[in-house]
């Protein structure tokens, strides 16, 4: 049923899986970043702070990704500013993704309860302390599952790229269709492909988060602390 | 002597309408235990707030070991972390962080807020959590202890830093009569240890026995003020024998029927 040498193709196809993977990776850490600052300048004390991201966010949150890719792409191009198609890529996912993150990450650090801030306010914890060390561990805890669901959807979406041709995965596939004619099997192939990226980091993820709520400490600073604990513990009480 | 807390004409009001204290005067002598009683509502713990400033008055002065805080209106410490550091705090409702263990609870703010060395600071979480009762509940988290272990987890917390004066807030409040009895056993510990502690409570009999001073607290004002044998058996003012009427009585009607249940 295979009529595809699929041999010949290999290095292309791990090529593309490659760069759609850098996109993932990038897209992911920048809008991660940016979805960060966008919700803490929507907690922030200042009100012209605060229009302007919630302005971003429902922005950004109501426009096709596709659309912001040919803006990025095409549409500042011809203002003159040529951004790579890896820049223009990248660029969109974290201009889209930004805007669905700082919702979740919002609603994350809004729900540490106000009692946890007070408590470290009262143990003496500078601001920036408190939010290091209560505030946002606990946040980050309640925001796994949506920023999870949001890392597949934007590994999936950088498919949405091959109308740019950026050489991911679904642009090598489609090169390999126009030149076989089998388009059912190439993107047959293409889309077990995609699946089986995503459904390992999936369950990876569900695995992370599981752990988490397990309460095992998974900074090595954390283990060493807790080891140092039970030693101490061992010794009993000194005489 | 020292005063460990010496608060003077103090108003904290929302609107108007809504006055919480009313020119409210209270001195903590150091090594001295105060409780303050009173309705809900009455301004109990808001007065307790307002000595490390997690609620801000809108007026009089408030001193720390003679340091003045806030005055005229102002906060004058030139570090609220610093100011907070000397004042430990335990709440209603414990608040213990859920991310971590009873004892990294106990060490994060040697770690984060004075910067003591990690040997140090697992040192004194263990012995802390050993002279509450709770070494072997050490590496737990919150979710994973009764209520009386996690306010003991709290009280251990506070005393991380050392502090010179020990606030609580109704800390008996949300627990059953066991656990009740646990806490009440550490707070007692610590009194005998000189501890100076300020107190918000419903508990009478412990108010009674360990306090040097009580204060009635209703609509804002102190109503009555004294040793706990006059202001809690001998009250002079109709209020306050109101107030000591029924919270005798719910406590010896709730002790009684977990008596039966039990």
């Amino acid at each position: 049923m295979f009529e595809v040498e699929w041999g010949d193709y290999a290095p292309d196809l791990l090529t593309g899986l490659l760069k759609t993977l850098e996109f993932t990776a990038a897209g992911f850490a920048g809008a991660a970043l940016l979805g960060l600052v966008l919700a803490l300048l929507r907690r922030s004390a200042l009100r012209p702070l605060r229009v302007v991201a919630a302005v971003y966010t429902e922005v950004f949150k109501n426009i096709p990704l596709l659309a912001i890719i040919f803006l990025t792409y095409f549409g500042l191009a011809s203002q003159g500013v040529k951004l790579s198609v890896f820049q223009a890529g990248t660029l969109s996912l974290i201009i889209f993704y930004a805007s669905y993150l700082s919702e979740i990450f919002r609603g994350a650090i809004g729900g540490v309860h106000a009692g946890q801030q007070e408590a470290a306010e009262a143990l003496g914890l500078s601001r920036r302390s408190t939010f290091a060390h209560v505030v946002f561990p606990q946040a980050l805890r309640s925001a796994l599952p949506g920023t999870n669901t949001m890392l597949v959807d934007l590994l999936k979406s950088t498919s949405l790229l091959v109308t740019i041709s950026a050489a991911e995965l679904m642009s090598e596939g489609q090169l390999i269709a126009s030149e076989t004619f089998r388009a059912l099997e190439v993107y047959a192939v293409i889309a077990a492909l995609y699946f089986v990226v995503c459904y390992p980091l999936s369950q990876g993820l569900l695995w992370f988060e599981r752990q988490i709520a397990a309460g095992v400490p998974l900074l090595p600073r954390r283990r060493r602390r807790m080891r140092a604990v039970r030693a101490l513990l061992k010794e009993g009480v000194p005489a | 002597m020292t005063s460990a807390i010496r608060i003077e004409g103090l108003v904290k009001s929302y609107d108007a309408e809504r006055v919480v204290l009313d020119d409210v005067a209270l001195t903590v002598p150091s090594s001295q235990i105060v409780s303050i009683i009173g309705s809900s509502g009455g301004g109990k713990t808001t007065l307790l707030r307002c000595v490390n400033l997690l609620e801000r008055p809108n007026d009089g002065t408030i001193e720390i070991d003679g340091e003045p805080i806030f005055s005229g209106g102002r906060v004058v410490c030139p570090s609220l972390a610093r100011l907070r550091q000397r004042v430990g705090m335990v709440f209603q409702r414990f608040n213990l962080f859920p991310h971590l263990t009873a004892v990294e609870n106990v060490m994060l703010a040697q770690l984060h807020a004075t910067g003591t060395d990690e040997h140090e600071a697992v040192g004194r979480a263990v012995a802390l959590l050993r002279r509450v009762g709770l070494a072997h509940r050490a590496t737990a988290y919150p979710e994973q202890m009764s209520g009386g272990e996690q306010q003991r987890v709290a009280i251990a917390r506070a005393l991380a830093l050392r502090p010179t004066v020990l606030l609580f807030d109704e800390p008996t409040s949300s627990l059953d009569p066991e656990s009740t009895n646990e806490v009440l056993r550490v707070m007692r510990e610590l009194a005998d240890d000189g501890m100076t502690m300020l107190l918000v409570t419903h508990e009478l009999p412990f108010a009674r026995e360990v306090s040097d001073w009580v204060v009635f607290i209703d609509r804002g004002k102190i109503v009555e003020e004294g040793p706990p044998a006059d202001v809690l058996d001998r009250p002079s003012q109709e209020r306050t024998r109101a107030y000591v009427r029924t919270y005798a009585g719910e406590r010896a009607e709730s002790l009684s029927s977990a008596l039966a249940a039990s």
